[in-house]
């Protein structure tokens, strides 16, 4: 385990159905973060397919893994950097069946994957038409860090990112393809789940308009204490880089104790309580 | 929920910014030459047109004068050419008022004393001579239509909404003067009564019934599902003006959608047959 490490973010702009594209776009980020000696890069939710893939997502689904995870892993593995990604991941048991997945790749190859536990099915999105939510919320050890996953939406429910703390994680990575009107809640959640975690969170969103709607950027990276450690243009391609040292969450978690003041009692009416909601 | 006039307000420089990375958006992907409209001398078309020559290029933006004798007047037509100079855009001049009293004539249910029915003629008149220029030029149409106007159905159906892309079609019309006064569109386009201009003397507000900024806040107020007493409480206004509002945006949903077909197969169109249109093929 080491104490820092440097993690850049790819708000990239991806075109909708068109994986290859996409993948080169990647490759071009990835070249970039490792001039500025990342050792980790993140990528948007389903940046490798587009977001706003509608009936086209069944096409677009690939195993993990797959053509596509495999070109991730080569990339991984010429540039020496560890890479998350997003992508529509089929089913390996039923052809029909598409999950909304961040894939977590190392220089050594495919470490593992996260699907979307929460799907938004409101206003413009569409998410649980097509996709099967995610059952797991795993905490990934590896040589920079104890990772945990989230995508977008995810970070509305506090629960999902207190579970991977409370596993382990000191990093939450969450991918996103978050449109304009949301910008606002996006950077208040952003810093809560940082600060009420005391937890490193990376937020790395699209840029661009797919199907008339457009995404903000503004990806962040957060320190345990809330402060931005740096952020993305809002709008516009970019790359960003941001220096984590994981003994800043000891620090800050003297100063903001609020791992320590979990009331495990409260837990127990929660569950009841959203049952009967 | 309170509904004051402050909910309306926009940061118009964003709503600028990112309608006019949408237009561009479009025309880039769609890989077509340019934009044209209508324009009529009023807000929303001079909205609409500086939109469009800021988004692409004044060069690239082809305003299209369609007056007609009926409701021609000198001030919208001064109006028109204004706009046009100051955010350079091309301008042709096509008088419709020899085309418009041909349809009359070879309709053999022609009325002239139902003015909706001809007045619609006009606006869909004008909406096929926009869509020749945009064959043949290869150009997108850019419609004018606001949300205030949409939600009540306050248009030609296959006529003034007629068209590629509507930019300022999620601003009510409150929003879309904000708009218009922060892109500099002359005031004095601004503040005098719209008019679809299908008779003579013919006013939004006056048709309508109600004052725009009242009916944005009606709006806004079931947009955001409030119920028809709450906003009459809130705006000091009759309960049934509120549910005739109401009334009026849920009886004409048939305009703003496909036209309805019995779901027959597998995917339907306009039912559950969902594509992106800018998907690319790989």
């Amino acid at each position: 385990m080491i104490d820092q490490i440097k993690i850049a973010l790819g708000q990239v702009s991806s075109k909708v159905g068109d994986k290859k594209h996409n993948l080169r776009t990647m490759a071009t980020y990835i070249t970039k973060a490792r001039k500025q000696k990342a050792d980790i890069i993140l990528f948007p939710e389903l940046s490798l397919t587009g977001y706003v893939t509608k009936d086209r997502t069944y096409e677009l689904a690939e195993t993990i893994p797959g053509p596509s995870t495999k070109e991730v892993e080569k990339l991984a593995k010429t540039n020496h950097i560890h890479i998350i990604n997003g992508m529509i991941e089929k089913s390996n048991n039923a052809e029909g069946v598409v999950y909304n997945t961040a894939v977590l790749t190392s220089p050594e190859g495919l470490i593992g994957h996260y699907r979307k536990m929460y799907l938004p099915t409101h206003s413009i999105f569409e998410e649980k038409r097509y996709f099967r939510q995610g059952y797991e919320a795993p905490v990934f050890e590896t040589p920079i860090g104890r990772i945990g996953i989230i995508i977008c939406y995810d970070i509305f429910f506090p629960e999902t990112v207190r579970l991977l703390r409370l596993k382990g994680a000191e990093l939450i990575a969450c991918i996103s393809a978050s449109p304009s009107v949301r910008r606002n809640f996006f950077e208040i959640l952003t810093a809560a789940r940082a600060l009420e975690n005391t937890a490193f969170v990376a937020y790395v969103n699209l840029v661009g308009i797919q199907d008339g709607l457009q995404f903000w950027g503004g990806s962040r990276i957060i320190a345990p204490t809330g402060r931005i450690i740096a952020q993305a243009k809002y709008d516009e391609e970019d790359i960003i880089t941001g220096t984590l040292d994981y003994t800043d969450i000891q620090r800050t978690e003297t100063f903001v104790p609020a791992l320590r003041d979990i009331r495990p009692e409260l837990f127990d009416d929660l569950g009841d309580l959203s049952r009967k909601l | 929920m309170l509904l004051t006039p402050s909910i309306l307000k926009i940061d118009p420089e964003e709503t600028q910014q990112r309608i006019l990375r949408f237009i561009r958006d479009y025309v880039t992907k769609t890989k077509t030459k340019g934009i044209v409209l209508g324009l009529s001398g009023g807000i929303d078309s001079s909205t609409n047109a500086a939109l469009a020559a800021q988004a692409i290029e004044g060069s690239k933006t082809f305003g299209l004068l369609m007056f007609e004798r009926e409701t021609r007047s000198k001030m919208d037509v001064d109006h028109a050419l204004q706009v046009a100079k100051q955010f350079k855009i091309r301008i042709i001049n096509i008088d419709i008022t020899k085309p418009l009293n041909a349809l009359y004539k070879s309709i053999p249910a022609f009325a002239e004393s139902d003015l909706k029915s001809k007045g619609n003629i006009k606006a869909r008149t004008r909406t096929a001579i926009l869509y020749y220029y945009a064959n043949s030029k290869n150009l997108i149409v850019s419609s004018s239509s606001d949300k205030s106007e949409t939600m009540i159905g306050y248009y030609t159906k296959y006529g003034d909404n007629a068209a590629g892309i509507a930019p300022q079609q999620d601003l009510y019309k409150t929003q879309v003067r904000h708009l218009a006064k922060h892109m500099k569109v002359p005031n004095a386009i601004i503040q005098k009564p719209s008019t679809p201009a299908l008779w003579p003397n013919q006013t939004a507000e006056q048709e309508i019934g109600i004052r725009y900024e009242t009916l944005d806040l009606i709006l806004y107020g079931l947009e955001h599902f409030m119920e028809p007493s709450q906003i009459a409480e809130q705006l000091s206004v009759p309960t049934k003006t509120v549910e005739s509002i109401k009334k009026r945006w849920l009886l004409t949903e048939h305009k703003r959608r496909m036209p309805l077909t019995p779901k027959l197969g597998f995917r339907t169109v306009g039912k559950d047959f969902r594509l992106p249109y800018d998907a690319e093929e790989e």
